[in-house]
């Protein structure tokens, strides 16, 4: 998809993005989505993550698919954020879309 | 409304896993070959690992892991439990009672060193993780569906650490299936919508994979299917060749000690539900309730001298209602002393290391319920005459052969109620008090003079004198003369009562006797003199008339003939000086505790009365006639008598007319 001249911003998500924490992160995320016609998220650099954030992502990306709208990780999936791929099985049989979005398209060592 | 601190509830039920773990290896050291003990261990360590890695205690996980992984191997068969193993655990399960309790400290070091032990009680030296070499049993390809309970995010189960305890059985291909996931705008965030499929290759039984989910296994879906069973490479490159049929696609019920009631069964759901209350809010409601009481006291009465039949119907009402409430009350006070007896086990197990005996506790009605005030307060001196019995009563295992015992040293520990007390009795089988050293020692600090004349009671009740021991060398465990002091202090302040009972060469029994509850009782109201004063109605026998003429023949004597035999009585009038002419019909009530009666001469019988217990203030802390004091319908403030002491007295009075002939 080309997103050069789309309605574009950067949602800076808190460092907390555990099952704890991922309530408003999603009223957020949704609000942002919604006002933007693509949306690039940042992860802060000692960010917190458990499945529940991946589950809220991949959510997030059907909601923007679905709304034509863009969705990105700002940096490719890293440290907590990779190490939760990998343990949930996300990483496993990973589509050439999947791996663009979360590893932007580079390759797991 | 407030919620309770997440952290401080994980702390709770970390603090009664510990305990049942705990309880479970104790169990497991008296028979090394019960597999149910090890079970049971095995999922108290799993659930605290799983809980602590869940509330952010990552050491205490990554600790306990280690100790799961070495119960792991026994259960499996593949190490054997030893005493060694339980010794070690016990002692990992204290250091991962302060790994909850400050998880921010420098345990580091401890750690390694528990865990050398641990490695050394497993296998020699080796890693407790480390499985055998020698054995390799065959492969088997698993393909497993699951999908979680949906709420199990919010409830706290973490799909990471089954997922990575499934990758530890084996070689596994996890793939996780987002096909569920809906979109943001519908998303409930603290939902789980991924499900999983497994490819596992193992050497572990079908079992090894429902013990993963055993926590959750009542709640999910799961479908196990054994795909092959090959040698490893073959298994792993080629696996589509199917097997002759599913071994079992339903998931077997889990052990029974995690078996939910049936759903539908909803009386046997909530009888399985439990509200934790703290401790403060029930004491609060029990202030409140004892007010209540107060309050219903003089409603009484102002209904009693009325004349209004609707006044006095609902006065009634409101008496039964306040006498339910305080029994609903009272029970939710009440806890079983399992909790107190439970510690003493690893109190004797850790004594039998440290003196080198062998000794066996004993315990007996643990189902015996006491206000929680009450056992939290008898905890430390039972520790005291626990100790006493393991390092002075009872002997070494040489001393015990050569004079014809067993060589195992017992030390029983009962409780039971009898009217209105709790009776808890430490018992041993060793040498008994020496009577002599006893009195040499009191002589030579001078509690009582030379050849003063003592029964052996009141020679006992010296050693719970402060710094009263004869013990010939101080030792880490007892000896020092403070232990039996405390008791003694504590045990009065509860209002108990101590009775020691020993045999030279046989053991000694010491009894403790505390009232059930501290807060509310059961009381008659009496009249001596213009006082009114509650004898506690548990303590009460029966109710008499004594007549002048009785009264006038047996002045002097101070006996009454009761179906033949002769009770002990005081006259209270006299006892409290009260100046006043004795009623014409005067009453004896007779109380007792245990086989010991007396009966009290008062002047009326005003009738039984919820009596709540105030305390006797600093001034009259050394008045021994009273236990409290309590408040009246009419405002106005009636003394409780004490029971233990009044018996005494009477027993007193008897021996000494016994001996005058």
């Amino acid at each position: 998809m080309n997103i050069a001249g789309l309605n574009e911003a950067c949602l800076r998500l808190p460092e907390n993005l555990t099952v704890r924490a991922i309530m408003p992160v999603r009223e957020d995320m949704l609000k942002f989505i919604d006002a933007h016609e693509a949306a690039t998220i940042e992860l802060a650099d000692d960010v917190q993550v458990d499945i529940s954030f991946i589950q809220m992502v991949e959510s997030a990306r059907i909601y923007a698919g679905t709304a034509g709208k863009h969705i990105a990780l700002a940096q490719p999936a890293s440290g907590a954020l990779l190490e939760t791929l990998r343990r949930s099985g996300f990483l496993e049989g990973m589509s050439d879309d999947d791996a663009k979005f979360w590893l932007h398209q580079g390759k797991i060592q | 409304m407030s919620f309770p601190d997440p952290i401080a509830v994980f702390r709770t039920e970390a603090a009664e896993l510990l305990e049942q773990i705990e309880a479970g290896l104790l169990d497991l050291n008296v028979n090394l070959g019960d597999k149910d003990q090890v079970d049971a261990v095995f999922r108290g360590l799993h659930t605290l690992k799983g809980s602590g890695a869940m509330f952010g205690f990552e050491a205490l996980a990554a600790f306990t892991h280690h100790c799961e992984t070495a119960f792991d191997r026994v259960r499996k068969g593949e190490v054997p439990a030893t005493h060694a193993l339980v010794t070690a655990v016990l002692e990992a399960k204290d250091h991962m009672r302060a790994l909850v309790e400050t998880p921010s400290g420098d345990h580091e070091a401890m750690s390694e060193v528990l865990l050398l032990n641990l490695r050394h009680a497993v296998d020699g030296s080796g890693d407790p993780a480390a499985a055998p070499a020698a054995k390799t049993p065959a492969q088997t390809l698993f393909k497993i569906c699951f999908s979680l309970p949906r709420n199990c995010m919010a409830n706290g189960t973490n799909p990471l650490p089954l997922l990575d305890e499934l990758r530890d059985l084996g070689t596994c291909r996890v793939v996780a299936d987002r096909s569920g996931i809906p979109a943001l705008d519908a998303l409930v965030a603290t939902d789980l919508h991924i499900t999983w499929d497994v490819e596992l290759l193992t050497d572990q039984p079908r079992s090894a994979i429902d013990d993963v989910f055993i926590f959750v296994m009542d709640d999910m879906d799961l479908a196990v299917e054994e795909i092959a069973v090959a040698a490893p490479e073959a298994a792993m490159a080629a696996p589509t060749r199917p097997a002759a049929a599913p071994v079992a696609a339903e998931t077997p019920a889990p052990a029974a000690a995690l078996a939910a009631p049936a759903p539908g069964d909803a009386k046997a759901a909530k009888a399985n539900e439990n509200v934790r209350v703290p401790a403060e809010k029930l004491d609060e409601l029990m202030d409140r309730v004892g007010e209540l009481v107060i309050a219903q006291s003089r409603l009484s009465q102002l209904a009693g001298g009325s004349g209004d039949l609707t006044l006095r119907a609902v006065s009634e009402d409101v008496e039964r209602l306040s006498g339910e409430l305080r029994d609903t009350m009272m029970v939710l006070r009440m806890v079983p002393v399992t909790h107190l007896f439970s510690r003493f086990r690893r109190l004797v197990h850790d004594l039998a290391n440290e003196t080198g005996k062998r000794i066996e506790l004993i315990t007996e009605g643990e189902t015996t319920e006491v206000d929680k005030s009450v056992i939290e307060r008898l905890a430390d001196p039972l520790v005291h005459l626990v100790r006493n019995s393991c390092d002075h009563g009872l002997e070494t295992a040489d001393e015990r052969l050569a004079s014809g015992k067993t060589e195992a040293g017992h030390i029983h520990l009962s409780a039971r109620q009898q009217a209105g007390e709790v009776i808890i009795t430490i018992k041993d089988d060793g040498r008994g008090i020496n009577k002599d050293r006893v009195r040499a020692k009191a002589e030579s600090s001078g509690l009582i003079t030379a050849n003063a004349s003592l029964s052996d009671q009141e020679l006992y009740q010296l050693i719970f004198q402060p710094g009263f021991s004869t013990a010939s060398e101080v030792t880490n465990l007892s000896g020092r003369g403070v232990g039996m002091d405390v008791v003694k202090r504590t045990i009065d302040a509860l209002r108990g009562t101590i009775n020691v009972v020993s045999r030279p060469g046989e053991g000694s029994e010491i009894s403790l006797a505390i009232p059930l509850t501290l807060a509310i009782i059961d009381g008659l109201l009496v009249r001596v003199g213009n006082g009114r004063y509650v004898i506690p109605l548990s303590a009460v026998e029966e109710c008499l008339e004594l007549s002048v003429e009785e009264d006038m023949r047996s002045r002097g004597r101070s006996f009454i003939s009761l179906r033949d035999s002769l009770v002990p009585f005081l006259r209270l009038r006299d006892l409290f000086r009260t100046g006043t002419k004795p009623d014409q019909f005067q009453k004896v009530v007779v109380i007792s505790t245990g086989s010991e009666r007396v009966g009290l001469v008062v002047d009326q019988i005003i009738g039984d009365h919820q009596t709540v217990i105030k305390g006797m203030s600093k001034l009259h802390h050394d008045v021994a006639t009273f236990s409290g004091a309590t408040i009246l319908g009419d405002g106005d403030v009636a003394l409780i008598l004490d029971v233990g002491h009044l018996v005494a007295e009477g027993q007193q009075q008897e021996a000494h007319l016994r001996a005058a002939g």
